[in-house]
């Protein structure tokens, strides 16, 4: 019986519509996956010299033990937000002669195929092996591998557990957020550690092993749990999340923009209501950090502006780029329906204009924060932003022209590849790397101010423009509109 | 009112629609049968410029429908769930389609105050997204919006489909009151009592052309089962 639900699993894998297109992507996961998987032997093979790397002069064992739990604690909250459900995938079995026992062992079964539970058991177990086999005696250093495998399981099955619980897991992540905040404050602070709990908890069973019966029971009651909450919510609309009162909402303050105000009302309300473009433009909000990694002072000094330039123009434009990436894909379940009826094509695309311009204003006003570090962080940022909404958001709105490929909204946006193709993947470079075209030259004749007055008025140049463009955008579309109407009723 | 040419549709060489000459007379209610492959939904779409014709013209009030969008101002239509727009309220989609010809909120409100008895209370302050709502329920709501839009030419593919027993009659009903409002009428459906009971003319497709075109008389259902159970 599980043999015929695993290759009807497997079936579905290879089956799935749309597949051709995304082999690329498959391959470029199963690589990340790969290289996961090598990074995390390689890590594990060499623990004890990383260790005596980053903390000279510790005692090797003391902070491997700390490590422990902390990992662990991350890698829970980590799998509150990316380990995926299987509960969809017995729907079909459910009215067959198969017993619940059954379907609720395949359940927990295909839960453990999972990366989240291979990487820490390659990370621990050749340390342990390498170091403890030998120095503490075999019984210790079996309930010591033991122990962290009930780890594994434990966090395998809680994280399905809560997952289960609560479906609208945003709150969760937020307050594991907090969480963790809290911990770290704690740690630092000198509170209450968890790596020196951590410490005293292996320590304490190298020394006692019997103590990891515990991690046993815990894991198996949670496994327990777990089947038991499956066992007595087998049916379709409990495996599903539960409904809540929805209202009609309106935006008068888009009023204004008349039928594309209203265009864009009704995207910004796919972007709330739906759970793929929802993470996907809370996912904009994080690379917000990007500027960390590349504002350094001595670039600043040295009016290295193009070193800027980059994480700028993301970080100003990353819902145009990132939420344009899929665009008009977005829209397929109702493209049929917006194509029949009345609606102008031009407000059409000064709706999607205005998205952009409007999302661009918003980032770009929370990023002039960096504008602490230097004057000219926000130089750059203004010349990128106008960047942005003059020309960037022409180049993806001319690619979603050309992209024909459906997006489902219901699925999250973490590790979904659907809808990618490389079109539109590489998409992005453009994006990124044209406004060097400007930049260079100009900074080479003259400076690298000049340079990026040079870029501020070409963006603007495209900004006055837009109704150029705009014209330009629906003839385009006018030519493939048949194509990407086919292609969105092929899901 | 529509006027179709030499109108030509394959996929991968099998011809789905192909009409020689087909005129629909304004203020008409003529209904659209056949079995499944028939080209009847294929048909729609290139009359609603969804879907490009390999050959052949479409004109509605004399124009190409393909060069201009002027047809889009006097034709409604509801085809299937994919005209429906599934993250919105029932009530913000009716807004959004009305406020397209230029319709307040207030008047949206006051038309549906007309098809209440039609809604039999399960579309209206529901507080569910049109995805939740069950298929006769997203029918009922698709079908409403395309008639609010108080349109000359009305197409609705297989509108009986989904609904319950009472709605199907309401809707029967309503259909009928058309032809006095003058109104052209193009409906697909599998049931052939309704469709020879709503409509005066019929016309029958057969892989793509029209088998058979007529005027509907007391023998018409009875012409019509002959057809199709010696299919």
């Amino acid at each position: 019986m599980y043999t015929a639900f695993f290759k009807h699993q497997w079936m579905g894998f290879w089956r799935s519509r749309g597949k051709g297109g995304v082999i690329a992507v498959q391959l470029v996961m199963g690589f990340v996956v790969l290289y996961l998987v090598c990074f995390s032997i390689l890590v594990g093979y060499n623990m004890e010299s990383i260790i005596k790397e980053v903390f000279p002069g510790k005692d090797v064992l003391m902070v491997f033990n700390g490590m422990i739990l902390y990992y662990f604690a991350i890698d829970f909250l980590v799998r509150l937000q990316l380990q995926e459900l299987p509960t969809l995938a017995i729907v079909p079995y459910l009215h067959l002669n198969i017993t619940k026992n059954k379907l609720i062992s395949f359940l927990n079964l295909s839960a453990l195929f999972s990366i989240f539970n291979i990487i820490p058991v390659l990370v621990f177990f050749p340390f342990a092996v390498l170091k403890m086999s030998t120095d503490y005696g075999l019984f210790s250093f079996i309930m010591y591998l033991l122990t962290i495998l009930s780890l594994v399981i434990f966090n395998n099955y809680a994280a399905l557990y809560f997952k289960r619980l609560s479906i609208e897991n945003l709150k969760m992540a937020l307050i594991g957020f907090l969480f963790l905040c809290t911990i770290g404050a704690l740690e630092y602070f000198k509170v209450f550690s968890i790596a020196s709990l951590s410490n005293t908890v292996f320590l304490a069973i190298i020394l006692h092993p019997l103590i990891a019966l515990f991690f046993v029971f815990m894991a198996t009651s949670i496994f327990a749990v777990n089947t038991r909450y499956l066992r007595s919510h087998l049916y379709l609309e409990e495996l599903k999340s539960a409904a809540e009162q929805k209202t009609s909402t309106d935006y008068p303050f888009l009023d204004r923009f008349g039928e594309a105000g209203v265009l864009l009302a009704l995207e910004i309300k796919l972007i709330l209501r739906n759970k793929r473009p929802r993470s996907t433009a809370l996912k904009c909000l994080l690379f917000l950090f990007y500027g960390i990694l590349f504002y350094k002072q001595e670039v600043l000094d040295a009016n290295q502006f193009w070193i800027l330039l980059f994480p700028a123009v993301f970080m100003t434009g990353n819902l145009t780029m990132i939420y344009g990436q899929l665009m008009f894909g977005w829209q397929s379940a109702e493209f049929d329906g917006l194509l029949a009826n009345k609606i102008n094509m031009k407000a059409f695309f000064k709706a999607k204009f205005l998205l952009f311009t409007i999302s661009s204003t918003i980032l770009t006003v929370i990023v002039s924060l960096y504008g602490l570090m230097s004057w000219k962080i926000l130089l750059v940022q203004f010349a990128a932003y106008f960047y942005n909404i003059g020309i960037s958001s022409v180049i993806v709105l001319y690619f979603a022209t050309i992209s024909y490929k459906a997006v489902d909204l219901s699925r999250g946006s973490i590790m979904n590849m659907q809808g990618a193709t490389l079109s539109r993947m590489l998409l992005s470079f453009p994006m990124l790397l044209s406004p060097y075209i400007i930049y260079f030259p100009l900074s080479l004749i003259f400076n690298p101010f000049i340079a990026l007055l040079g870029l501020t008025i070409f963006g603007l140049t495209g900004l006055l423009t837009q109704g150029f463009w705009i014209k330009l955008l629906i003839k385009e579309f006018n030519k493939r509109k048949y194509k990407i109407a086919t292609g969105f009723r092929e899901k | 009112m529509l006027e179709i040419k030499n109108l030509k549709k394959e996929y991968s060489g099998r011809i789905v629609v192909d009409i020689e000459h087909l005129i629909i007379n304004a203020g008409e209610t003529v209904g659209i049968i056949g079995n499944n492959g028939a080209g009847k939904t294929t048909l729609f779409r290139m009359l609603l410029d969804l879907i490009r014709p390999d050959g052949g013209v479409i004109l509605s009030k004399g124009d190409v429908i393909v060069s201009n969008d002027q047809w889009k101002n006097y034709t409604a239509s509801y085809l299937d769930e994919g005209f429906l727009i599934n993250y919105l309220t029932a009530e913000e989609y009716f807004i959004f389609i009305g406020s397209l010809q230029q319709l307040g909120a207030r008047e949206v409100f006051d038309y549906l105050k007309s098809y209440e008895e039609f809604f039999n209370g399960e579309i209206l302050s529901k507080g569910k997204y049109i995805r939740d709502f069950s298929t006769g329920n997203q029918n009922k709501i698709g079908i409403v919006a395309a008639l609010m839009q108080k349109p000359e030419l009305l197409i609705l593919d297989e509108p009986f489909a989904n609904l319950d027993p009472t709605t199907q009659i309401r809707l029967k009903e309503h259909l009928k009151t058309f032809k006095m409002r003058h109104l052209t009428t193009l409906i697909s459906s599998h049931d052939l009592n309704h469709i020879t009971e709503v409509c005066e003319r019929i016309i029958l497709f057969e892989k793509g052309r029209v088998i058979k075109d007529i005027q509907t008389n007391v023998d018409t259902l009875k012409e019509l089962e002959a057809y199709f159970s010696l299919q």
